[in-house]
């Protein structure tokens, strides 16, 4: 998980693991009405308050992330619109990503219009670098945050004019933790990992290795210096996640590059028609 | 860090409801978070009780239920419950084919004063 700023709580607001935790059943279908209600008559605490006020619950039963979702779904909608393949790649820092791009970029210009959106914590860095390579980008710095939500996606659409039939690249945050949560409206998840990184990455991070769709593993002209055995990072990765498909490449050599380009082009074609 | 971004969906939702429902305080608030969700209950306890400062959950009594996971297990179809995402079937040591529960992170309840 990643750091919280590490401030203490504020006397005002009192937390505590409740004491019902273990025996609560997740019943949804009751209702949580009875279930919450009976837990507070063992509390004791609020029993003066009922002569000049009311306690009423209100049962909700709200997704946290539905706000994100239902905007991710919107973002998904637009880009099925204009048959946009949408890509979100996500990885720790320094797999490897923004040279994967340059790389792609510069080989799929010609046939394809290209876009990038580049999540960074600060700098303007690596849109520099992609729009070197040719292609639009937008930079989107998180501040302290760690990772893209769907709303900044939707604000960094409104700047990219995207024409139809193109490619969006998106490089999310170099971190496995938070952006596993957060749906971009993407039509697949890339993950990039890198041959200097441990085998057992996939069940460290399996959240991320499970909402992804694509793997790819980079830098593979180092094989011959680390220790990284592929087909063992590929095992756990497919217990994570036995859908998961796997591409070797480096990018520094262009080595599996013209895989990767030919899955690209092949995700392409098979977004939904309406 | 998302949760303090989740903390903050959370004080928005509960201040949309307390509107709603013309509540004269939020006395709890009840939350789930499945141990699979990508949460971690401390840090967004931390992160809750830092940003509900001034706001409609400032006194609130912050209600967390951990919800553990389940697996429906490859081999013998059984459900099982999981404490890691690598756990296996307690019965024939197989991983699941399917998880079934432990993602949820979702506000459950308000418990709201009322006139």
């Amino acid at each position: 998980m990643c750091d919280t700023c590490g401030c203490g709580k504020p006397d005002g607001f009192t937390i505590h693991d409740p004491k019902h935790t273990h025996e609560h059943e997740h019943t949804h279908e009751n209702g949580h009405t009875h279930i919450h209600a009976h837990k507070h008559e063992n509390e004791h605490d609020h029993g003066h308050d009922h002569e000049h006020s009311h306690e009423k619950v209100i049962s909700l039963n709200i997704d946290i992330l539905s706000q994100n979702n239902i905007t991710a779904g919107m973002n998904r909608r637009f880009f099925e619109g204009r048959r946009v393949l949408c890509l979100n790649m996500v990885s720790s820092p320094g797999s490897g990503k923004t040279t994967m791009l340059e790389k792609t970029i510069s080989h799929l210009i010609s046939s394809r219009k290209l876009y990038v959106i580049e999540g960074d914590q600060q700098t303007l860095i690596d849109t520099e670098r992609i729009e070197k390579a040719g292609a639009p980008a937008i930079q989107i710095n998180t501040g302290s945050g760690c990772h893209l939500d769907a709303h900044m996606i939707e604000a960094a659409l409104k700047k990219l004019d995207l024409e139809t039939n193109a490619i969006l690249f998106i490089e999310n945050v170099g971190n496995l933790v938070c952006p596993a949560m957060f749906d971009l409206g993407e039509y697949k998840r890339v993950i990039v990992i890198s041959v200097t990184e441990g085998e057992d990455k996939p069940l460290k991070y399996p959240n991320m290795f499970e909402s992804s769709h694509l793997c790819i593993i980079n830098k593979s002209d180092l094989l011959p210096y680390v220790d990284f055995r592929t087909e063992e990072f590929t095992k756990n990765a497919s217990l994570v996640n036995h859908h998961l498909e796997f591409i070797t490449v480096s990018a520094k050599t262009g080595e599996g590059m013209n895989i990767w380009y030919d899955w690209i082009l092949r995700q392409s074609d098979h977004i939904p028609r309406y | 860090m998302h949760e303090f971004s989740l903390a903050g969906e959370v004080i928005k939702l509960a201040r949309q409801e307390a509107e709603k429902n013309k509540a004269l305080a939020v006395n709890e608030i009840t939350i789930e978070v499945g141990n699979f969700s990508g949460i971690e209950a401390d840090a967004f306890e931390s992160a809750l009780g830092l940003l509900s400062e001034g706001s409609v959950l400032e006194k609130t009594h912050l209600n967390i239920v951990k919800i553990k996971g389940k697996g429906i297990c490859s081999a013998c179809y059984k459900e099982f419950e999981m404490n890691q995402r690598m756990d296996t079937c307690p019965i024939c040591n197989s991983f699941p084919s399917e998880i079934k529960g432990g993602n949820e992170f979702r506000v459950v309840s308000l418990m709201i004063e009322e006139e």
